[in-house]
């Protein structure tokens, strides 16, 4: 498989696992009210799951805008600079990102680590660390994201 | 000091404001000797907010609309009432956006979905050029005072995680708080629109025009109802609002009008989806960073230095403006909301200000900064969209821009225009 293929391979994947997030959060809240209302009753699970789903649409979210260059920046600056400035602005910005992109999936693992030895329960009985491990795996997509756009820069959108 | 000076030059030189945020955050803690996993601790609160579920669903409903045809008939159905009126054409836009707005949670949405429309029709019916491009492009961002507008529930998450005092308040107080002072923004437009044109021929109203426009617009007619009276009247949580408005926006759209395909269904969703995770990774890291700016005291201090030189209301308010308006001009109002909460609504509660009230000043300022120039975003939006060069954008939005702050104005020194309907 070549690397273009992986790579578009896993952008699907990022896509398809957002949808589906979307759709579940969707249908749990729906049933929830449905629940309520027709049977005075609802799935205990069902709240913290859709908290989790919430964490998920952040992180994912984020690692899909962070593919696309669509977080939210001042964009000042790279409107006026020069063709060659602009390039080494969008290297020293990205690596910065990516610094500190790579600190908080250090963080988030040791995190992850934490929880899992005081054996917290997320919900039913899923033990909290395997939801919580979308924070490392986000942050550590979007730290290896910015290194690249660092080291390959794309050039000014036309506008 | 220095490290600041930093963090406003890495902002400035463009670096993502998640990561400026969250690095003030490691600085703060690691300055402080806590463990650096205290930020993930922090922004992990994000799994504790069950309000934030509203977010998602509201900005997924909206892109579905702003993606099917719901725009266009949104513009039938307003012209069908208001078109026959001088400047009516006018009035159709400002009202269509305010709606889609609204709707689709101020995100730059409305000009593109909406100013392909309305721009070539107000051509048409013979608007000057500058005030046709100055209308949809500070229209575009009206409307963010209505309920659900995600700044509108944004302000209500950061306030009451804040938890600094001040009256108590719910995001009912706050739907309700946007009510008026959302109108007054409209009338004063729509005043302006009729007083510009009102030389122009009037048509003549036509009820078979309005009877089709209605018949054509009869599935999202239900729309504001199940939202507004969902929510207002208290018989939906804003997130069960938020998943009704999704479900039902997207059987119509998808499956009774057929107007968005399966297949496109997926990039509409991650479109949508990147909004979304972009707004709540920036509320997640601020979550750490107002901690650290809580722990340091640093509301306070400001709050000591402003008192010793302001001591009154209202040389205090007109302060909060300026500072806004600047603000405002070089951040978007997400951002803005995580930033400057934290930081300015403990000392407008120490000025007695009412935290429902400063949340309307600190929305209707921001709404200006959308096409206040340098940045201002609607303007590039605008001037990609309709292909005229940002300066001239400057230029047709100039007129708007006083007139909605002379609205800014009244809303900041007249609270009971935003407290009078929560009955505060």
């Amino acid at each position: 498989m070549s690397e273009n293929r992986l790579v578009r391979v896993l952008q699907r994947f990022e896509d398809g696992l957002l949808v589906s997030i979307l759709l579940s959060m969707l249908s749990l809240a729906f049933a929830q009210i449905v629940m309520r209302n027709l049977f005075n009753s609802g799935m205990v699970w069902s709240e913290p799951l859709i908290k989790i789903l919430v964490l998920w649409t952040a992180l994912l979210g984020a690692m899909v805008a962070t593919r696309n260059h669509n977080h939210i920046n001042i964009d000042v600056l790279s409107r006026f600079l020069p063709p060659r400035l602009h390039t080494a602005q969008q290297r020293l910005i990205h690596a910065i990102s990516g610094i500190v992109c790579m600190l908080l999936a250090w963080e988030s693992l040791r995190f992850v680590v934490l929880e899992w030895e005081e054996e917290n329960i997320a919900f039913a009985s899923v033990p909290a660390w395997i939801p919580e491990l979308i924070l490392p795996i986000g942050f550590f997509s979007m730290a290896m994201r910015y290194l690249l756009h660092s080291l390959h820069p794309h050039k000014r959108p036309v506008t | 000091m220095i490290t600041t000076l930093i963090l406003i030059l890495m902002a400035l030189l463009g670096v993502p404001l998640f990561v400026v945020i969250v690095s003030a955050a490691i600085v703060g803690f690691y300055q402080a000797e806590i463990d650096l996993v205290a930020v993930i601790i922090e922004f992990y609160r994000l799994a504790e907010m069950p309000i934030l579920l509203a977010i998602p669903l509201f900005s997924f409903a909206g892109y579905l609309l702003s993606e099917s045809q719901a725009p266009k008939r949104l513009v039938a159905f307003t012209e069908a009432f208001l078109g026959w009126a001088p400047g009516g054409l006018a009035m159709v836009s400002i009202l269509a956006c305010a709606l889609l707005t609204a709707l689709t949670g101020a995100s730059g949405v409305t000009i593109v979905a909406l100013g392909a429309l309305l721009y070539p029709a107000m051509a048409q019916a013979g608007y000057k050029e500058n005030f046709n491009l100055g209308l949809i492009t500070s229209a575009g961002s009206l409307g963010l005072l209505f309920a659900p507008a995600l700044p509108l529930i944004l302000y209500a998450i950061i306030a009451q995680q804040l938890n600094v005092g001040g009256k108590p308040f719910t995001l009912d107080d706050m739907f309700l708080a946007g009510i008026l002072p959302g109108l007054l923004m409209i009338v004063m437009l729509v005043i302006w629109s009729y007083w510009k044109n009102r030389h122009q021929a009037r048509t003549s109203f036509s009820w078979d025009k309005a009877r089709e426009a209605m018949w054509q617009a009869k599935w999202e007619l239900p729309l504001p109802f199940i939202i507004l009276g969902g929510i207002y009247s208290g018989y939906f949580a804003i997130s069960e609002a938020a998943a009704v408005t999704a479900l039902y926006v997207l059987l119509i759209e998808v499956f009774v009008l057929k107007e968005i395909t399966l297949k496109r269904l997926p990039d509409i969703t991650r479109d949508s989806m990147i909004l979304v995770g972009g707004i709540l990774i920036i509320l997640g890291v601020s979550l750490a960073s107002t901690n650290v700016l809580i722990d340091g005291g640093i509301p306070n201090k400001i709050f000591a230095v402003i008192s010793a030189h302001v001591t009154d209301k209202l040389t205090f308010l007109t302060l909060l403006l300026l500072f806004l308006l600047l603000l405002g001009a070089i951040l978007d109002i997400f951002s803005a909301l995580v930033l400057m909460v934290p930081l300015l609504l403990p000392i407008a509660i120490g000025y007695g200000i009412d935290p429902v009230h400063f949340g309307i000043i600190f929305l209707a300022t921001m709404q200006l900064g959308y096409f206040t120039p340098p940045v201002g975003m609607n303007l590039f939006i605008a001037s990609y969209r309709f292909n005229k060069p940002v300066m001239q954008l400057y230029q047709a939005t100039l007129p708007f821009f006083f007139i909605l702050l002379l609205s800014v104005l009244i809303i900041t020194y007249w609270p009971a225009l935003s407290l009078g309907l929560s009955g505060r």
